[in-house]
């Protein structure tokens, strides 16, 4: 009785620590692409935050401005200066939740759809957003990817080039492995 | 006036190829290098609690400047471009002060004491720090 007890003991924290694991990551990877016939342009941060609470489904990704890197310097310092003030607004990030985070098994190999929903803050806007994308679940490790549009004007981003060789509207591919 | 104009027009080729050259070329060869430039020493503790304890502050202090960070390493990792990354410890459990080296560095070692010359790119949830490299 007391073993039953004890294995019953056992199994309830294990299921309670699985239950609660959240996975992180320090070094997930958030590109944009700007797509006009004159240019296209490309930059890449290597050092997003981002959690996921595997219990609800919970999502939060951390972006600091001045770690998107283009292969072109005069690029990254125009994309800071007149189009994102990184100097005043440092930090884009998403809050939310997965909302279909039970169709996702978090412990069996493959590739779930899964939708986020919360509120994403670019350039000091912020707006309720729903978000497209996948979380793979690969021998214990977990991956999220989306790839969606942002419209500019929405997030109150002016520069002179939009419309000519930057598009109004950016594609944004998000890329992170947890631990 | 045939002069003038030829002479006007010739500006304006030389100014064009050299802005051309200046913004497409130069700058494409030509990305900030934090090595050569002065930096702010501070310790690992005492940068995260400058952007803890005021964020906007903090911000003028350090944002975009060459830093030059004290402190012991926590852990270290490979980011998914391949580049060496280092978290360094700090009194907060849960926060710390994450440098992305602009290189590979496989020499550092966990728990040693190091010091890491970078640009500081602000705060979430830990201070971060990109273009870094040990400083001997």
């Amino acid at each position: 009785m007391k073993r039953i007890i004890l294995i019953g003991f056992f199994l309830v924290t294990v299921l309670a620590g699985t239950a609660q694991k959240i996975w992180s990551t320090r070094t997930g990877q958030v590109k944009f692409f700007s797509k006009t016939p004159g240019e296209d342009i490309e930059a890449v941060n290597n050092e997003v935050d981002s959690k996921i609470a595997q219990a609800n489904g919970q999502m939060v990704f951390n972006i600091l401005i001045k770690g998107f890197r283009f292969p072109n310097a005069l690029m990254q310092e125009h994309f800071n200066e007149n189009y994102m003030e990184s100097a005043k607004f440092p930090r884009a990030e998403f809050k939310g939740f997965i909302i279909n985070n039970t169709s996702i098994n978090y412990t069996k190999n493959g590739t779930y759809n899964a939708t986020a929903e919360g509120n994403i803050t670019i350039h000091g806007v912020t707006k309720k957003v729903s978000i497209p994308g996948t979380i793979e679940v690969k021998d214990g490790k977990i991956t999220s990817k989306s790839v969606f549009k942002v419209k500019l004007k929405e997030y109150q981003i002016k520069g002179s080039a939009i419309g000519d060789t930057v598009a109004p509207e950016i594609e944004i591919t998000v890329n992170c492995k947890y631990q | 006036m045939r002069k003038i104009i030829l002479s006007v027009i010739i500006i304006f080729i030389i100014a064009g190829t050299g802005y051309w050259y200046y913004a497409f070329v130069y700058m494409k060869n030509n990305h900030r290098n934090v090595a050569n430039e002065k930096a702010i020493s501070i310790s690992a503790n005492d940068l995260l609690k400058a952007y803890q304890s005021n964020e906007i502050k903090a911000n003028i202090d350090y944002l975009n400047k060459a830093v030059t960070v004290n402190g012991i390493v926590q852990e270290t990792m490979v980011n998914q471009e391949g580049k060496t990354a280092v978290l360094l410890k700090t009194t907060d459990a849960f926060a710390g002060v994450f440098c992305t080296l602009i290189n590979t560095d496989t020499s550092i070692v966990v728990n040693s004491t190091v010091n890491i010359k970078g640009i500081c790119i602000g705060f979430s949830g830990d201070v971060k720090i990109k273009d870094a490299s040990l400083i001997k």
